[in-house]
């Protein structure tokens, strides 16, 4: 399985990929996959138990450092045009992803609405929206103002990659790109802006407040290119401690929610109405200085080429995140067969076959993808190496392909 | 089981006519007692049933009514009356009960709020968050209704206890059900509020088929139904005596 993964052999004359950015991404998918199938027991053990971020923050700003590191590299190479037309054409890709996976929720639904006779006793029997306003349910969908539940980091996505278009050449004047994304952050936050859901209320992912992880994601993936292999923020033992404390104050308000009601109600009354208010809506303040901290932890505590990343458990996930895409969308449609099957039986013998069948099904799609891009460059031996620009350094790993 | 709907009735109506801590088995159905502790107290409770006289306003979405149950006097606020006057026959009793399907959480703080202008209560069952959960209404919204609700309740002079979701597989498959309920779990412990964790008892009776309306077959559906409500009101009543006991001192709970 190893064989497969790129940048495992150092190549002559490219610089080393930074397999941690696969890895971690490759974790946050499958986390991903587990948090989409409630009732799922192994649920209890992702990143949200013991953080208050989780692996949708983990996605984004790992998405937003392949981004960088991707369209910056074909920003420096083909010009801005170039790189926006590649940045377009991944867009549709994901919106055609998206509608695939919105057909197979409704389908889902359908079948579960189908089988269930009993619905008089439930307080609200809204269930199924598609079926009660088809046409009108289709066209909302198809402008993404209509996402029905565990539908909504797609959406999110795209409307991120859209944004990213635009800004492409502020990527090389960080201060500015930083300074106007917090802006509209600190804006979007306060004015309580959120693009429209046609079911009421706004996106359960605020793209407008969201963007700022993507696009510090993208400069951490572009900062290569300016400043060579070193690490985009250098160590510092304030900003170690400072990231170990918003780490550890955010592992005890989880804890206090979920173990420690009586405390909680022991706290002055503003202060505990603030942390019912850390929302993931429009990424709380909070969550976003969780998954930065935890990224600077992670990114310092991992060095490059720690051994482990290049081991044999580890190959699975570094494999699923190099070919994150298909495997986000391969995730999203599994966990609706997760679901349905633990709709059937929710017992441990369920759990272990919907948990085992899960991430063996990641795995060989990552395995299936990373074969084919093998064979496929095999063959066109030419098409794989494109000359280094002159004066610029090549960023690890300087493929197109992003998630 | 494949108990016949007149054995089932049968049984229900024995079981009904028991007086709770008279039957066999665990209090409320078996459940899990750490679902029927309250965690908090019901200061306004305790002192209002000491005085001799209790109003009770239970605000919710439609299950308050009792949907699919064999009548209006099987829904669980019905129930729950019926409990709290067989325990203390003393006790001047008041339950007024209010609710639609479908209704958000602005809806039920506000019919609340009316509710509250007009007379005094002691205690306030607020039964909410499906709507929202089904629906993918804004859970910013939500807690800050919760927020608003809650606050308003204890200013007024009464005690709060929160109803969260009902449980269901098909919920739960296609709803976002688990965001709604925790930031719900948390606004309740923010204002030390009791939660009845319909979510989890419900589970926890289906999964000891002790009452699983969503699997019970089409003869037996009104008396699971009629069950479920029961049980329902066997736990808020042990957990309302609970937080009575705790706003007491403990050693009066039994």
């Amino acid at each position: 399985m190893r064989g497969l993964i790129r940048g495992m052999q150092p190549v002559a004359g490219k610089p080393v990929r930074d397999l941690r950015a696969d890895a971690f991404r490759g974790i946050a998918l499958w986390f991903i996959l587990i948090d989409h199938i409630p009732g799922n027991w192994l649920g209890r053990l992702t990143l949200r138990n013991v953080a208050l971020c989780d692996a949708t923050e983990a996605f984004v700003l790992l998405a937003g450092y392949a981004a960088g590191l991707a369209y910056g590299a074909a920003l420096d190479r083909r010009g801005w045009a170039f790189a926006s037309a590649t940045l377009l054409r991944r867009i549709g890709t994901l919106y055609v992803a998206h509608v695939f996976l919105f057909v197979v929720f409704t389908a889902q639904v359908g079948y579960s609405a189908a089988a269930l006779e009993n619905t008089t006793y439930l307080d609200e029997t809204h269930l199924d929206v598609f079926g009660e306003q088809p046409y009108l349910a289709l066209l909302q969908a198809l402008l993404l103002r209509f996402q029905p539940a565990f539908l909504d980091i797609l959406p999110l996505y795209i409307v991120l990659l859209l944004l990213l278009v635009p800004a492409l050449p502020l990527l090389r004047r960080p201060l500015l790109l930083m300074g106007l994304s917090g802006a509209a952050y600190v804006g979007v936050r306060l004015l309580e802006i959120n693009l429209p859901n046609w079911t009421g209320g706004g996106w359960f992912f605020n793209p407008l407040s969201w963007q700022v992880l993507l696009f510090t994601g993208a400069l951490l993936g572009y900062a290569p290119r300016r400043r060579g292999p070193a690490p985009a923020v250098p160590f510092h033992p304030l900003l170690i401690g400072a990231a170990v404390g918003v780490l550890l104050l955010g592992l005890g308000i989880v804890l206090l929610g979920d173990y420690g009601q009586q405390w909680l109600a022991a706290l002055p009354q503003p202060l505990a109405d603030l942390l019912t208010t850390i929302d993931k809506t429009g990424l709380h303040p909070f969550r976003l200085l969780s998954i930065l901290a935890l990224a600077y932890l992670v990114g310092h505590a991992v060095p490059r080429g720690a051994r482990w990343l290049r081991s044999r458990p580890a190959a699975p996930f570094v494999l699923m995140g190099q070919h994150g895409l298909p495997v986000f969308c391969a995730g999203i449609f599994l966990s609706f067969l997760g679901r349905l099957a633990l709709e059937l039986d929710d017992r441990w013998a369920m759990q272990a076959a919907v948990n085992l069948a899960g991430l063996a099904a990641l795995v060989l799609i990552g395995v299936v993808g990373a074969w084919y891009r093998m064979r496929e460059r095999g063959e066109v031996p030419h098409a794989a190496t494109n000359p280094e620009p002159v004066g610029l350094r090549a960023p690890a790993g300087s493929s197109t392909s992003a998630t | 089981m494949t108990l016949g709907a007149g054995r089932v009735l049968l049984l229900l109506g024995l079981l009904l006519a028991c007086p709770p801590w008279a039957r066999a088995g665990g209090m409320a159905c078996d459940a899990p007692a750490e679902l029927l502790v309250a965690n908090a107290a019901l200061p306004a409770t305790a002192r209002a049933a000491s005085a001799g006289s209790l109003r009770i306003l239970i605000v919710g979405s439609a299950s308050v009514l009792g949907p699919g149950t064999s009548g209006p006097s099987a829904a669980w606020p019905a129930r729950l009356e019926t409990l709290i006057r067989a325990r203390v026959p003393r006790l001047q009793l008041e339950v007024v009960t209010r609710g639609a399907r479908g209704l958000t959480t602005a809806e039920t703080g506000a019919i609340i709020a009316a509710e509250l202008a007009r007379t005094p209560f002691n205690l306030v069952l607020w039964q909410t968050g499906t709507a929202e959960a089904v629906r993918g209404l804004d859970l910013d919204e939500m807690v800050e209704q919760l927020n608003e609700g809650l606050a308003r309740i204890v200013a007024a002079g009464a005690d709060a206890v929160l109803m969260d979701q009902q449980f269901s597989r098909f919920v739960r498959a296609n709803a976002n059900v688990d965001a709604y309920r925790d930031a719900m779990l948390l606004a309740a412990a923010a204002h030390g509020v009791p939660v009845l964790r319909r979510w989890e008892l419900m589970q926890a009776w289906a999964d000891a088929d002790t009452v699983d309306v969503e699997r019970a077959g089409k003869q037996e559906r009104v008396a699971a139904t009629d069950k479920l409500n029961d049980c329902l009101a066997q736990a808020m009543h042990a957990l309302i005596r609970d937080g009575v006991a705790e706003a007491q001192g403990r050693p009066g709970q039994r």
